[in-house]
């Protein structure tokens, strides 16, 4: 496994562009892209559905052209170095198959005959917990097992980029916890793993670098802490059409959602204020909530599109 | 073709393995090319045209279901419970999945082919004249049919319209022999129709195992050195067939169900 480039990043996307179809259908899925997966990171690619991360990552698995920009996967191209890459990367789809008849031990010796220098397959059973299932035929799995096989395969030839296209969605908790626990584990073996995740727990517990995408683009780039930080913090409570709009540090009001919320950049001044002003006109505030920015705020409004303040959040951003 | 044959052979066994668990598609890629050695059984012990029309009729049979059909439902198959795009993600090269899913259904028909030609002899008929035709004949056959399938398969939306997409070439296979033997037919419909990959396919079968010459023919009367300046014709226009197939496949191929 080769970890020695940490200056150099496994992936290097700049100005991607994918567009489907073509005059009047045609749409673009992927808009002008900039992305860098640092060697040895986990970098989550996070985003609702239909931000274009899949589309993003077919290029990157040399799957899909793409329409503009430039891509380099462990400094090669997709596409015309495609037999070195597919030697040194593992690769999850987001949606796959296999074929039903066989077993779960057959499905990964069919996979293992296709690789330089696979694992064995007893190891990766054991590594995914399949070992009571081996002799079991794919179509009588769950999905849940269905997607530990896939993964199995995507790490069977032992990768230094593993790229996951929603590795968890349709796991249950525990599997998805399984699934975390293995990541950690890639990490700790010297890969890199970019993962794409709509879940921000997700997200938050396993990644270094998040690339927070929408609509085409990506539009956050850094560590949870530094995209969350910069993003205003909330008051909220029952609704009460009468609370000033100028408090301290308060930037908007919201009315909506049946609950009125105060978007704030100095959360304390805020509160004190608005605590002061209840207290005055003996107002009780029903259902008081007060939180820090969190991942999911900034999420939550990029993907209302109703990002509030980008530019003093560009902070790990190229 | 950029192909490791290791990886090709490895793949083509798991289809294999997997040919074995689906009974129909067991059933078409092995059973049913072996029923037309039964004609043998028929006509008179020995005739030359009961030989010839029993082992073109195997030879139709072999080349279209095991591979053409079989090679097209696979394909259709695994493309749409997309386990080629998980393949693709991995060390798998294009041509070796293409090669690999050909192959059982290759092997059959072209076991078959030669299976048929000790059983034919035990059943009265002479060895072939020119056995290299008839090999040749069967290779080019097995080729051209599954680049047909690979083709046919780009506009096949499912495996169960495969039933319908598959037509055109059957009856285009199948009915090319048949007017180049009916007797009271236009010249040039009769002309037209010797060149058709199926008229193609019996030619080679009556000219290189049978000695027989033209459609018409019911003796043996070419020998050895003269099957091949007979032979010339319909293998040009079998080679002519193949390489039209290959590159409607090459430009056709679709690894994923349309969305």
């Amino acid at each position: 496994m080769n970890n020695d480039s940490g200056s150099k990043p496994a992936v290097r996307v700049r100005g991607l562009r994918r567009t489907y179809g073509t005059g009047h259908d045609a749409y673009e899925a992927v808009r002008g892209v900039d992305l860098d997966v640092p060697a040895g990171s986990i970098t989550a690619l996070l985003g609702t559905n239909g931000a274009g991360k899949t589309s993003t990552l077919e290029v990157l698995e040399g799957l899909a052209p793409a329409s503009a920009g430039e891509v380099s996967v462990l400094g090669l191209h997709p596409v015309s170095d495609r037999a070195e890459i597919r030697r040194r990367t593992g690769v999850l789809l987001q949606r796959s198959g296999f074929s039903g008849d066989l077993t779960v031990r057959e499905t990964l010796r069919q996979w293992s005959g296709t690789l330089t220098n696979p694992r064995p397959v007893d190891e990766m059973l054991g590594l995914l917990s399949l070992e009571d299932r081996a002799d079991v035929r794919m179509l009588a799995l769950s999905g849940g097992e269905t997607r530990r096989v896939d993964l199995a395969s995507a790490l069977m030839g032992d990768p230094e980029l593993v790229i996951l296209d929603e590795p968890t969605t349709g796991l249950d908790p525990e599997s998805r916890r399984e699934v975390w626990r293995l990541v950690d584990g890639l990490r700790e073996r010297g890969a890199t793993v970019l993962i794409t995740t709509h879940y921000l727990e997700e997200a938050e517990t396993l990644a270094d670098r998040l690339e927070i995408m929408h609509a085409g683009q990506i539009v956050r780039s850094g560590t949870p802490t530094e995209i969350a930080k910069g993003h205003p913090s909330t008051i909220s409570f029952a609704p009460r059409p009468d609370v000033p709009e100028d408090l301290l540090g308060v930037r908007r009001v919201i009315h909506e959602h049946n609950r009125t919320t105060l978007e704030t950049s100095a959360l304390q001044d805020s509160l004190t204020e608005l605590m002061a002003w209840a207290q005055h006109n003996e107002v009780r505030l029903e259902d008081l909530d007060a939180r820090s920015p969190s991942l999911e705020s900034v999420f939550l409004a990029i993907a209302d599109g109703r990002d509030p303040d980008p530019s003093p959040l560009e902070v790990g951003s190229l | 073709m950029d192909l490791s044959i290791k990886r090709t052979a490895h793949l083509a066994r798991w289809n294999l393995v997997l040919l074995t668990r689906n009974r129909l598609a067991f059933v078409y890629a092995v059973v049913m090319p072996l029923l037309p050695l039964l004609l043998l059984l028929t006509g008179d012990r020995g005739s030359e045209t009961a030989g010839a029309s029993a082992i073109t009729t195997l030879f139709l049979v072999a080349g279209l279901f095991p591979v053409y059909y079989n090679v097209l439902a696979q394909f259709v198959n695994r493309r749409d419970e997309l386990v080629l795009k998980r393949m693709r993600t991995g060390e798998v090269r294009d041509s070796e999945l293409v090669a690999s899913i050909a192959l059982p259904g290759i092997a059959s028909a072209l076991g078959v082919s030669l299976v048929a030609i000790p059983v034919a002899v035990a059943f009265g008929q002479e060895l072939p004249v020119n056995v290299l035709l008839y090999v040749a004949g069967a290779v080019f056959t097995v080729v051209m049919l599954s680049a047909f399938a690979f083709w046919t398969a780009a506009w096949t939306k499912s495996a169960e319209s495969a039933q319908l997409t598959s037509l055109p070439i059957i009856l285009i296979v199948s009915f090319g022999p048949l007017f180049t033997s009916i007797s009271g037919l236009p010249d040039v419909l009769r002309d037209l129709a010797e060149f058709t990959p199926g008229s193609a396919m019996s030619e080679m079968v009556r000219i290189g195992w049978f000695g027989l010459d033209g459609p018409d023919a019911t003796k043996t009367t070419l020998d050895f050195a003269e099957t091949w300046s007979v032979a010339a014709e319909p293998l040009l226009v079998i080679v002519a067939w193949t390489f039209v197939a290959i590159s409607l496949a090459k430009r056709s191929m679709r690894w994923e169900p349309r969305s």
